[in-house]
């Protein structure tokens, strides 16, 4: 317990030392507020943000959107990766074009789906699908066709039936891929939402960035650079981070950054 | 080749888990003459590994003094060659490389380094395997290089830490008499560090057994060489000194 | 009929192996082919999804007027030196980080908090700082590069066996020698991983930069072509991003990846 505290504080002693710094040289430096802005004045920001609302509806109308597309990109990723990966040749058939679909993840939609869907909601949830939907199937098809027959054998040999193999064989074997696919996935769709939304709504923390450029507004700017930095941070390192390592790295798989 | 002096060894650290001193080595003598082969054998740990690693400049130690040919120990260097459990070659180094590896650390030139491991490597038999990398050999193979590979680098003491534990029983005797061979030829000084009470008696001059970090006796092996294990299964000596070994360190 | 079958199937395997990359084409036919069927039938309609024929026609002009082949230029070239920059500069801190200790403890969190900002929130200070510009898009490829790079650095510096480290010491490797000998080629399979991480996240970016501050490239292309509502140059630029970064990663960073890793034995995929 008491180590634990202690190396979240070794954590957060970097970000202590580079605010000080923030508070210090840039007055001292007498930086133009158009170029950087100073600590307190993105501090009052966020303040003013919090209190009139427009921060948390910022916040909440790109997380909504992150939710949307993820869910339904998962719902319909799992099941068809696992269909295709359960056949050897349909898999090595279709992997090339997953691949493909997975390199043009996220950003490279955006303009076409402004166009079919119209700016806002829908072209934006579109993009996240898709940078969530591809890497998915992906994944999950590499990791239940990785899976050794003998483990399918042995499971068969041992009196599992379609649904059993489904369950215990194919979703357990290809959790690692699948979670690693998701955590890819959403790295590029956080990056693709912030991008649509500069350019596509005019609600979300993109948008906020966006506007707040045309104004100089330096320190609204920072403010959405670090909410965008710490909700990713959050999300990976609190959410993803530990179930990717609760499967990888305890079936003896390797790790990663 | 020189000669190794170990005086009132000892080595304590810290346990943060049980937030206590722990002493892992105690109080340990030992000469090693020049050229001479000896065995340190215990249970797991008994401080064996520990020691090797102090001789060879791992860790550091906390008391007493270790000397090499006069000269006390400060870190790792080439004149202690090590040879690892886990073999420790270079992935991205072919066999030839990692043996010249050594000499191309003290500025020998390619020609000459290359002629030198592959001196070395004829002598393991392990011509043929020049020119591949590591992962492509057998574990009994990849050790081959590796003991090959400590020797080419002509070190005053060889040390070796369990190196045929991780091989299968077949290949770890032939292993057993190819090293009984080569030291013959060679005649290093070697410290080999096991828990196989009959690979100690096999390979050695003098058996040291070891138990919680304090000697409890020192073995003299007269066995006649070359040996050889279809020579030795049934000889009566052989059985007696290893007896003697296996009570030893039993009872402690 | 089955024999033929059979005989047509064999033939389709024999011709995949002796050209794997005929393997990797294949399952477009159908695609291309769906594709060309729903716009003939006139499903969707034209101005939506144009057909293949239209795209093709389209970059046969766009070649011909010399705008594609100047646009990838651009963008291949912007990809390249923001790579360039991100591997000097990511490959000695990952080694700094993953070696020192202090340095660990005091830099690990920044980098992945900075990681977590993402390129793109860059974007909007970076052109007040530089303006539109090359210089723009270069740091923000060169920032999006840089984090795989260096993390996945010192993941592989990290995970060098002790034990090569002790054997090369106790060989009398020097501490700079180690670096050369030990600790760069040891990270070296995690360094590609990293690099090729970190390319797939720049093309992105570059992607969304030109689109969004961009005059020129292929992300401009597309969203230039958005704003004038011809859905067919975006297909277009959509595919050949596809194409290229298809190119880029299976034959030139896979078979790298592969040929550090698997002779060595220090990957298994």
């Amino acid at each position: 317990m008491l180590w634990r505290l202690s190396s979240a504080l070794w954590f957060c002693a970097p970000f202590m030392v580079l605010l000080v710094l923030w508070a210090v040289f840039i007055p001292y430096f007498d930086v133009n507020p158009r170029l950087f802005p100073h600590l307190s004045s993105v501090v009052q920001a966020g303040i003013e943000g919090v209190e009139d609302g427009t921060l948390i509806r910022h916040i909440g109308a790109s997380l909504l959107r992150v939710a949307v597309g993820t869910v339904l990109a998962l719902l319909i990723a799992v099941p068809l990766g696992v269909a295709m990966g359960v056949s050897p040749i349909i898999s090595s058939f279709l992997t090339p074009l997953f691949r493909f679909f997975s390199v043009l993840a996220g950003i490279a939609w955006i303009p076409i789906a402004t166009l079919w869907f119209g700016y806002g909601f829908g072209a934006i949830t579109f993009v996240i699908f898709n940078a969530v939907f591809f890497i998915v199937t992906y994944n999950t098809l590499l990791g239940v066709s990785t899976i050794p027959l003998q483990v399918r054998n042995a499971a068969a040999s041992l009196g599992a039936g379609r649904w059993a193999m489904l369950t215990e064989v194919l979703l357990p074997g290809a959790l690692p891929n699948i979670v690693t696919g998701i955590r890819t996935g959403l790295g590029f769709a956080w990056r693709g939402l912030i991008a649509a939304e500069m350019i596509a709504t005019n609600v979300g923390l993109g948008y906020m960035l966006f506007v707040a450029r045309d104004f100089y507004r330096t320190e609204v700017i920072v403010l959405g650079m670090i909410v965008i930095g710490v909700l990713w941070l959050l999300l990976d390192r609190l959410v993803l981070a530990p179930i990717e390592r609760a499967t990888i790295e305890r079936w003896g798989m390797v790790q990663r950054a | 080749m020189k000669d190794l002096t170990i005086r009132n060894l000892s080595k304590t650290y810290f346990d943060p888990y049980a937030g206590t001193n722990v002493t892992a080595v105690h109080d340990v003598s030992l000469k090693v003459e020049q050229g001479e082969f000896v065995c340190i054998v215990g249970p797991s740990g008994c401080g064996k590994t520990t020691i090797l690693n102090m001789i060879a400049g791992f860790i550091p130690y906390t008391g007493g003094e270790i000397l090499v040919g006069g000269r006390p120990v400060k870190g790792p260097g080439p004149d202690r060659g090590v040879v690892f459990q886990s073999f420790a070659l270079f992935p991205w180094r072919t066999v030839l490389e990692n043996v010249a590896f050594g000499p191309k650390m003290r500025g020998v030139r390619k020609v000459e380094r290359e002629q030198i491991a592959h001196e070395y490597l004829a002598l393991a038999k392990l011509t043929e395997a020049a020119g591949r990398y590591p992962a492509e050999l057998s574990g009994g193979m990849q050790q081959r290089v590796g003991v090959v590979r400590a020797l080419a680098n002509e070190p005053d003491v060889l040390l070796m830490d369990e190196p045929f534990a991780s091989v299968d029983a077949q290949t770890r005797m032939t292993l057993q008499e190819e090293l009984t061979r080569i030291w013959q030829e060679k005649r290093p000084t070697v410290i080999f560090i096991t828990h196989d009470v009959a690979e100690a008696v096999f390979l050695a001059n003098r058996v040291v057994a070891l138990s919680k970090g304090r000697v409890l006796d020192d073995i003299a092996v007269d066995l006649p060489r070359p040996r050889s294990w279809d020579a030795l299964n049934d000889d009566a000596r052989f059985k007696e000194l290893s007896n003697r070994v296996l009570q030893l360190v039993r009872s402690a | 009929m089955k024999q033929f079958l059979l005989k047509m199937w064999s033939h389709c395997v024999r011709l995949a192996a002796r050209w794997p990359s005929i393997a990797s084409i294949a399952p477009f036919i159908p695609v291309v082919a769906a594709w060309w069927i729903v716009t003939e039938l006139q499903i969707f309609p034209r101005v939506f999804l144009p057909g293949p024929v239209e795209v093709v026609r389209s970059f046969g002009s766009l070649v011909y007027t010399g705008i594609l082949p100047a646009y990838l230029q651009d963008s291949i070239v912007r990809l390249a030196v923001g790579a360039f920059w991100g591997v000097a500069l990511g490959i000695p801190l990952g080694i700094l980080v993953g070696l020192n200790k202090r340095a660990r403890t005091a830099l690990w969190p920044l980098l992945l908090f900075f990681q977590a900002i993402g390129d793109i929130a860059w974007l909007p200070i970076l052109v007040i700082w530089f303006g539109y510009g090359l210089t723009t898009i270069t740091v923000v490829i060169v920032y999006t590069v840089i984090f795989p790079v260096v993390l996945n650095t010192v993941l592989g510096v990290r995970s060098i066996p002790i034990t090569l480290h002790r054997a090369a010491q106790s060989l009398g490797a020097s501490r700079i020698r180690m670096l050369w000998e030990v600790v760069l080629p040891g990270a070296l399979p995690n360094i590609v991983t990293g690099l090729r991480n970190g390319l797939g996240y720049g093309w992105r970016a570059l992607i969304a930069t030109e689109i969004i501050v961009g005059t020129s490239g292929i992300g401009f292309l597309m969203f230039d072509a958005r704003r004038s509502g011809s859905v067919v140059e975006i297909l277009l630029g959509m595919i050949i991003l596809g194409i290229l970064w298809y190119i880029v990663d299976s034959w030139i960073l896979a078979p790298i990846e592969r040929a550090t890793g698997q002779r060595w034995g220090l990957v298994t995929r």
